[in-house]
This record gives structure tokens, C-alpha cells and sequence, in this order.
């Protein structure tokens, strides 16, 4: 198996709950993760198992005697073993992994109640028709009885499920299993799941607003690939710079890639938090990723002043240096090569994209970073708001050196995938913000136009014809 | 030579070009010394745009009239390629592709099926991003269409694309010697044996999709995560799909829309209530003026004054115009005020297809002595530290 494809150690993965809530964790050696109410694993079980296996933990008792003793800390979830499921709703399915020792009679499935052509019969009377009280059924959870059991037991002790019809039975199952079952699915940290994540976490104002769909045209207009010089402001926490990285490398490092993105930061330092669940190395995110501060960016030091200041000794005069001045050396070699970078980012390159998502006032921005972009590249701009890019468009509208600037809105509409069922689901996440989307382009020279039979117009005729047509 | 895969700084000969005169008018074109580029608003020689960098506007003198016309010379990529493609099929458009892209989490290690290939608009945005695109068309026009096409925007030399002539429902997607395939001519791909297609990512943009979904598990990645999208625009082509995924044990299904828009931004007028009342009271005071001296008039000729005929003063215009009415008013017109506003496109695309997704892990499994090399080399590591 490919190792992109595998559960590794060391590697940031992220794991789906039942509740399809999503959490990011290291996988680190002869350790264990716990998921609150949904139990504890041990790393090692899942190790070298395809990324996207769903995992069950299961407790069994001669296995919970031991625990029960050894870990004094009560407030500690005890780690289950783990089993394979082959689906995360067929919970109680077992024939993935072959060994079926545990109870699949007590797993409780639709067809072994009965159920009512039509609800008629349903009155709601609330809590009061769940026989089990809250306490009790703390009790079974703390005596760690199986996800399936307990709803095995919810359901003997409901007055009225047989009242319900199939569909409503199982819409109940499906609730209770994301309740009480324990299981989790393995994925891959790939840009949308860091995104779900946070949109999971109510933390997607940190990413301005962003969405997946929105994620994957911003890559597919910018015409994000492997071997591009890109040209990136990101206010998202870093999303935008790791979506790009994946569109470019694939989840972790391939050798050999020339493609860079170049990230101008308004702050002192960038916030690129989120590449820390990346699998990529270090050195790797400091070959690809170049960061520069807006100032540095627009008013880069002097070459002359960067090399009056310093000058690199030769390999001779360094073996003669006494170490305890080398290091004092060292570090000022590293700011002078950096301040060189700093000078070839800000004023040698031509971009092959500016793909901006940020706060600050956009019709100034684009414009000045523009001018490192490259004729007939994309400019992509996201923002959470219309109007925005509305004044920007306008901005860019009156500027030749912009193309059909248009803005753009992408939005997802999830259904309700059950056969014979089918329909939108009656709510869906609003927001998702705007795009807008120009080429760089570079206006006809006026002695080109020169060069071309004078007409006897006058001039502003000419002017006006240029945008005429730019307008069109 | 490939046009989509590099970069390029400046236009070349034998360069394949898109000409944009207009958003609802951009043409490919291939950059011939000698030749020119036509369109109503002039000839554009190839020679002019010869050495110059790409995006560069390029003038002419439109014949017999004394006005430029201008186009932008820009290099192709997969969305200005779709939006200048010429259509053999129904395509898939922006907002469906990059979606489907993103959620296949497609990347430069991704082997994606793509089936049929159609007109192909998909494909080149498959090929940007994708390690290894197979592309499968059963219509043999359209197929020989697509590969020569390929071929010639270079898709096909830059190694990571392979179209087919398939009826995948029926034949299924392995690849053999005997097929009618671009997949041996290449130079590394060995002419005896059959392909690995090893795909993690598949595309079906087929009326039935459920034909093709079985024949699925021969080719897809074994132990690892695959993920299938069905582009379907009919609902019941959906019902029936999620029959036969469930049967072949594709799990985590969803079905989608995608909605696309386009706004083009606009300006209204500030009409302001204070300038409309302020324009009724002209009105009406200039109106005033005329009936009192028809009043005027009357009395006049009631008292049978001769002469009558006051002499009927010239009306002129009002100078009091604040909303430019009569005239024509250019949006923007620096002499008013204005609000920048947004235009939904006149029309837009309110459904394209459903998009259905599932994945599937084939036997899932791990090599246990492996991993405990793997936890030992750890632990190990650990240890001398």
C-alpha cells in the first residue's frame, strides 16, 4: 500500500465520531487517544490499516476486570480493542475483520421489530415513554456496555416503538447509534476535513467563513499546480497556503517539486497555525512556503545596504574562527541569506497567481500586488462578503491591466441520501462567502497604437474604444 | 510541446492560444508566422503577437472605419478552456468540476477514472492535478476527437493522461495491448502487458452508471480508500444508483448540488426623494407660468381686447435635471451620484447534474509484522535520544 494511503505513525490524522464531529490528533507510538464518551484506543491497533478504515472499540469484561483494577484515575476512559467495521452505520457488523465473538444478537436492527404502516397510534407524551431514566442509563455506560446493548435496552424499554413506522425506527437506530455507539473513522488531514473541523469546532469565523466548495474553485481558478510560483495573502489561519500545498505536493512531501508559494503577512510574523496538522516536514514547509511581511514585501531592503553590512567569510578564514564566535556568524549568516530571499521574492519573480483571502481594504491590496503577477495569470480573491469584492471589481473594471474581472458564488446543497427518499435537506449551512476572478492582462503600449495608420479621431475616441471593448 | 502544463512567458510559434475578444467570445487558436486571426473587429497578424509576453492586448485599425479593435492573447488553462471549448457534448462546468476535484481529494498522487470523456473540458482539469488520468469514450468519433486533441495541447507527451475507446457499462476498465488505447504509445508503457489502473478517484459522467459500478473492483485501489462520484442529472438516475452502490459495498454515500452563480457589477443612480420633489415643484411652477398666461389670455379676449395673441414666450428646457432625464446617461456618469450594486447573470445554470458520492475500501487489512518493525524502529529512536 502506498504510504499516502496508510494509517502512519507520527502523522496527524483525523477522526470522524459517531456524531460526525471531527478531531485532530498526532498518532504517536505506545500511546492512547481517548474520545470522551465514545471510549479509548490504543495508537498501535491502527497502525498500517488504509487510511478511511472505521474502527469499533469494544469492551469485554474479562478485559474490563484488569482495567478496572489497574487504573486508579477513575476519570480516565479505559482504551477498548479496536475491530474493524465495514460501514459506520451497519455498527454491529463484524464480517470485515472475520472474528465475530461479540454479541451480534444483541445488536439491534430495524427488522427485528415491529413497526406500524402509518404513526396514527404515535402519541407524543415526551421523556415519560423512555421507561430507562437518565441515571440508569449512566449506570450501563459506566459499567462500559456495549453502544448496541444499550440501545437494545432503550428500545425493550420504549412504550411506543412499535407505533413507529420503519423509516422512523431507523431514523431513531441512526440517532441512538451516533449516541451510544463507539466508533470512529480514520482520515486523511486533507484540506476539507481541516475545514470540516473547524466548521465542527464553530471556529470557521477563523477561516472567514470559507466552504468546501468555495475552497475548490479558489484552486481551480487560480490554476494552483505542482510547478507554479504563487503569490498568496491568507488571513484563514493558513487553509488557504495548505490547500494549495495539497493541490501542489499531495498530502506529504514528494522530492523534486520546484512550486512555491510566496506569503505576504500583515503582521510581524504569519499565522500559519494550521500547517501544524500537515504531514509535511519542516524543512519541506520552509523550501515551499517563503514568508514576507507586507513592508518587506513593497520596500525591500537595498541589495548594497544587505552586503555593506555583512560579508560572508570564506571557507579558510571560517576554519580559523574560534567557536565560541562562530555561532555569533552563523546566525548573522542566516539573516543576510534571508534578507537576499527577501529581496529576489519582492522584486526578481513575476507570479504565476495571486490568490488573496483577506480583511484588509482589497482595491488597494490587489492592485499593488498585481504588479508582480504575470500577463494571462489568475488573480483569485475570496472574501466572506459581496460587497467587498463588489468595490473591487469596480476597482479593477477601470484598470486595463485587468480582465473580465467577474465574482463568483459557489454553493453546496446536501440531500437527504435515502433511497426513495431523496430530497434537500430541509437546513444547510448558510455563508460560504464570494469569489472574484480576473487574468492579468497588459494594455496595448501607446506606441503600438502609434504604429498602427493615425486616424483622423481624435484621441479620447481611442480611449474611450479601449474600454469599450475591455467592458464588453 | 505541452500548452497547459507550463508556464509560459512569452507567445512562440506553434503556441496554442486563446484569443479573448469578448467574455462570451474566446477561441483557441494556434500561433502560425504568416497567419491572422479574424474577427469582425479586424484582422489580428500573428506576427504582432509574436515575442510578446502572454496577456498582451494586441491593437488593430477596424477596416473602413477609424476605430481600434482589440483582443487579449492569453495561454490556455482548463477554465478558459472550457470556456472556449467547442461543445461535442453537454460539459461539465466550473463550479461542478472544481468541487468534485476537491472532494475526490484529488492531488498529484491521485489515479483517477474518468468515464466518458466527452468534450474533454473535464479531462484537462483532471490532468492539472491528477498523477494519472484514464479517460474512457465510447463514441468512436468523439474518442478519436478527444485524443487528438490531447494530443495536440500536449496532455498526452506530458505522460499523465490515457484515453480509451471504451463502452465501460459493458467492457468494464481494464486496459489491455489489444484495445484501442493512447495508453502504449507512450514510450515507457511496457506493449505486452495489461495495465494497473490502481485508481483511488473515479468520475462516472455515464447515463447508467450503475452498469459500469460493478466492473469497478477490478481496477481500484486494493487496502486503500477509493473515492466515486456519480454525475447524474436525473433524480431516478440517482435512486437507482444508490441501489447498486449499497449492493457493492460502497459506504458514506451522499448525493449534492452544486450551485453556481456570477455577478456582474453594476451602478445604480442615487435618486434621492428631496431631487424627485425638488423636480415636481419645477414642474409644477413652470406649469404655473403657462396657465396664468392663458389666463391672461382670456380675460383678454373676454374683454374683447384685439390684441389678444400674447406673444408666446420660447419654453425652455429646466435647468433642474438631477436625474438626467431625456438624456442618455452613461453608468457612472461622474456628473451623478451612484451605488455600486451587483447583477445576478440574465440567465444562470439552476441545475446541472446531481453529484453522488461514495468510497469504498477493498479488503482492508495491515501487515502486522511491519508494523511492529515499524513501532520497534520508534521506540528505538526514542531510546538513543
Amino acid at each position: 500500500m502506498a504510504t499516502h494511503k496508510r494509517i502512519n505513525i507520527g502523522e496527524h490524522v483525523v477522526l470522524r465520531l459517531p456524531s460526525n464531529n471531527f478531531k485532530v490528533c498526532e498518532l504517536r507510538a505506545d500511546t492512547e487517544i481517548s474520545l470522551g464518551k465514545f471510549g479509548a484506543f490504543r495508537v498501535n491497533d491502527i497502525i498500517g490499516y488504509p487510511l478511511g478504515t472505521t474502527f469499533q472499540i469494544c469492551y469485554d469484561k474479562s478485559f474490563e476486570e484488569v482495567e478496572q483494577k489497574e487504573t486508579k484515575n477513575k476519570a480516565k476512559t479505559p482504551a477498548g480493542n479496536v475491530r474493524i467495521l465495514s460501514d459506520r452505520l451497519s455498527v454491529s457488523d463484524s464480517d470485515a475483520n472475520g472474528d465475530s465473538e461479540t454479541d451480534l444478537s444483541k445488536a439491534p436492527e430495524v427488522a427485528t421489530y415491529l413497526s406500524s404502516e402509518t404513526n396514527k397510534n404515535l402519541i407524543n407524551v415526551g421523556n415519560k415513554i423512555q421507561k430507562l431514566t437518565m441515571e440508569e442509563i449512566e449506570e450501563l455506560k459506566k459499567q462500559s456496555v456495549s453502544g448496541e446493548e444499550i440501545i437494545a435496552k432503550m428500545i425493550e424499554a420504549h412504550g411506543s416503538f412499535h407505533h413507529k413506522t420503519v423509516h422512523s425506527q431507523e431514523k431513531y437506530l441512526k440517532r441512538k447509534k451516533q449516541k451510544f455507539a463507539k466508533f470512529f473513522t480514520v482520515e486523511s488531514p486533507t484540506s476539507s476535513a481541516l475545514l470540516q473541523y473547524l466548521i465542527d469546532k464553530n471556529d470557521v469565523a477563523r477561516a472567514l467563513d470559507l466552504s468546501q466548495e468555495s475552497l475548490g474553485i479558489i484552486l481551480s481558478l487560480a490554476n494552483v499546480r505542482r510547478n507554479g510560483t504563487y503569490l498568496c495573502v491568507d488571513e484563514t489561519g493558513g487553509l488557504l497556503v495548505y490547500a494549495m500545498l495539497e493541490r501542489m505536493f499531495g498530502g506529504n512531501a514528494l522530492p523534486d517539486q520546484d512550486g512555491k508559494i510566496i506569503l505576504v503577512h500583515e503582521n510581524e510574523h504569519p499565522n500559519i497555525d494550521l500547517l501544524k496538522f500537515s504531514n509535511y516536514s519542516e524543512e519541506f514547509i520552509k523550501d515551499h512556503v517563503k514568508t514576507i511581511s507586507l513592508l518587506d514585501f513593497f520596500e525591500p531592503p537595498g541589495v548594497e545596504e544587505v552586503q555593506s553590512a555583512f560579508t560572508p567569510l570564506s571557507h579558510d578564514a571560517l576554519k580559523e574562527m574560534k567557536s565560541n564566535r562562530k555561532g555569533a556568524y552563523y546566525r548573522r549568516l542566516r539573516w543576510y541569506e534571508n534578507q537576499l530571499e527577501i529581496i529576489d521574492l519582492a522584486t526578481k519573480l513575476s507570479y504565476d497567481g495571486l490568490v488573496v483571502g483577506s480583511t484588509l481594504y482589497l482595491p488597494d491590496l490587489v492592485l499593488q500586488l498585481s504588479t508582480k503577477v504575470h500577463g494571462s495569470r489568475p488573480i483569485v480573491c475570496y472574501s466572506q462578503f459581496k460587497e467587498t469584492l463588489l468595490e473591487l471589481s469596480h476597482v479593477l473594471y477601470g484598470d486595463l491591466r485587468f480582465l473580465a474581472p467577474t465574482i463568483l458564488e459557489t454553493r453546496c446543497r446536501p440531500y437527504q441520501t435515502i433511497r426513495g427518499k431523496l430530497h434537500p435537506l430541509m437546513t444547510m449551512r448558510g455563508g460560504g462567502g464570494y469569489i472574484m476572478w480576473c487574468q492579468r492582462v497588459i494594455p496595448v503600449q501607446e506606441n503600438d497604437m502609434a504604429a498602427l495608420e493615425r486616424p483622423k479621431t481624435t484621441e479620447s475616441l481611442e480611449d474611450n474604444e479601449v474600454k469599450k471593448q475591455k467592458v464588453e | 510541446m505541452s500548452h497547459f502544463s507550463q508556464y509560459k512567458d512569452t507567445i512562440q510559434p506553434g503556441d496554442l492560444a486563446l484569443a479573448w475578444v469578448s467574455r462570451d467570445n474566446v477561441k483557441p487558436f494556434r500561433i502560425v508566422p504568416g497567419e491572422s486571426f479574424n474577427t469582425r473587429y479586424g484582422s489580428f497578424e500573428h506576427n504582432a503577437m509574436i515575442g510578446k509576453p502572454y496577456g498582451s492586448q494586441i491593437a488593430v485599425r477596424t477596416k473602413g472605419s477609424n476605430k481600434f479593435g482589440f483582443i487579449h492573447v492569453l495561454q490556455a488553462t482548463p477554465e478558459l478552456w472550457t470556456i472556449s471549448l467547442p461543445h461535442r457534448t453537454q460539459i461539465v462546468y466550473t463550479p461542478d468540476s472544481s468541487y468534485i476535484i476537491q472532494r475526490l481529494q484529488c492531488t498529484s498522487r491521485s489515479r483517477v477514472i474518468e468515464a466518458g470523456t466527452g468534450s474533454g473540458s473535464f479531462s484537462h482539469a483532471f490532468s492539472r492535478t491528477a498523477g494519472h488520468l484514464f479517460s474512457f469514450e465510447f463514441h468512436e468519433v468523439r474518442y478519436q476527437q478527444a485524443k487528438k486533441e490531447f494530443e495536440d495541447h500536449g496532455l498526452i507527451a506530458d505522460g499523465n493522461v490515457t484515453i480509451t475507446h471504451r463502452d465501460v457499462c459493458q467492457d468494464g476498465f481494464t486496459i489491455k495491448p489489444t484495445d484501442t488505447t493512447s495508453y502504449y504509445e507512450g514510450s515507457s508503457a511496457h506493449p505486452h502487458v495489461a495495465v494497473t489502473l490502481d485508481a483511488d478517484a473515479v468520475f462516472l459522467d455515464l447515463p447508467a452508471p450503475w452498469d459500469a459500478i460493478p466492473h469497478l473492483d477490478e481496477v481500484i485501489m486494493k487496502n486503500a480508500k477509493v473515492i466515486l462520484c456519480c454525475f447524474s442529472p436525473c433524480i431516478e438516475q440517482v435512486d437507482k444508483t444508490l441501489e447498486i452502490l449499497e449492493k457493492h459495498g460502497w459506504t458514506d454515500v451522499e448525493t449534492v448540488e452544486i450551485q453556481g452563480r456570477q455577478y456582474e457589477a453594476r451602478r445604480q443612480m442615487v435618486r434621492k426623494l428631496d431631487d424627485a420633489l425638488n423636480r415636481l415643484r419645477d414642474v409644477r411652477e413652470r406649469k404655473q407660468v403657462g396657465v396664468e398666461r392663458r389666463k391672461r389670455m382670456f380675460t383678454k379676449l373676454l374683454n374683447e381686447e384685439d390684441t389678444a395673441s400674447e406673444v408666446r414666450p420660447p419654453t425652455e428646457k429646466t435647468q433642474f435635471n438631477p436625474f438626467g432625464k431625456g438624456s442618455r446617461v452613461k453608468e457612472g456618469d461622474t456628473k451623478f451620484q451612484w451605488k455600486e450594486v451587483t447583477k445576478v447573470e440574465a440567465e444562470i445554470k439552476s441545475h446541472t447534474s446531481y453529484l453522488t458520492f461514495a468510497s469504498k475500501i477493498g479488503k482492508i487489512s495491515r501487515n502486522e509484522e511491519e508494523v511492529l518493525r515499524e513501532l520497534q524502529k520508534v521506540r528505538d529512536g526514542k531510546s538513543n535520544n
